[in-house]
């Protein structure tokens, strides 16, 4: 397995170095924006209804919001498509050989003919 | 009622916490686990202004960069399960041939 010793902890140092220096320029802009009081939710609103109504486009929320129900429907697709891409990278043949997207792997090969369940086409 | 500030120097915070995973971490999962870093600090600012103008638009769409954030560490999991297998290890700087 790989071990997380940097070979070279100047480098190590100098990510540090950039990533704290992006911190200090972000903090400095942002505690030194002002944006006014913040308008918060009227006690009496249903937050959580209201996101569920705005999620489907219906009316009735209590805050105010827009509707996302293309972008709803847009995310499905893309979520479906991930995870039949992560099924097709991750599978593995019938025969015992793995089998990635990138080739075969010829180390846990078998010698005698596999049993396929899908009828053998392959 | 807490300032928004004080909630975007939260965030700036675990962004640079987040980059600096990426730039020094060599196993592929704690590059997955940095980039949801990154995506939480964008989520905090989204759930931030939703709060700061009292409207659900900024909660609802960080509610879609989760499911983009599931989305990602899906395929970023079976890139490492095939990085496995074809170089042993899940170190990112071993595959630097992208040839088979």
């Amino acid at each position: 397995m790989s071990n997380e010793s940097d070979p070279k902890p100047v480098s190590r140092l100098l990510s540090g170095l950039v990533a704290v220096a992006l911190f200090v320029v972000l903090a400095v802009v942002f505690v030194r924006a002002s944006f006014g009081d913040p308008t918060g939710f009227p006690a009496d609103a249903h937050v959580t209804a209201s996101l569920g109504y705005a999620l489907f486009n219906v009316a009735g929320a209590s805050v105010p919001g827009e509707g996302f129900l293309a972008a709803f429907e847009i995310i499905d697709l893309v979520l479906v498509g991930a995870l039949v891409g992560a099924v097709m990278l991750a599978r593995r043949e019938t025969g015992g050989a793995l089998v990635g997207a990138l080739g075969s792997d010829q180390r846990s090969e078998r010698s005698e003919p596999a049993t396929a369940t899908d009828g053998g086409e392959n | 009622m807490v300032p928004a500030n004080y909630y975007l120097v939260l965030s700036a915070a675990v962004f640079s916490i987040g980059v600096f995973g990426i730039m020094t971490r060599r196993n592929a999962l704690m590059f997955l686990m940095s980039v949801e870093l990154l995506l939480n600090a964008a989520n905090l600012n989204f759930v931030t202004f939703s709060l700061q103008y009292g409207n659900t638009t900024g909660q609802v769409f960080s509610l879609f960069v989760v499911a983009l954030a599931a989305a990602e560490v899906a395929v970023g999991i079976g890139i490492v399960l095939v990085l496995y297998r074809n170089f042993g290890d899940i170190d990112v700087d071993k595959a630097m041939t992208m040839r088979w």
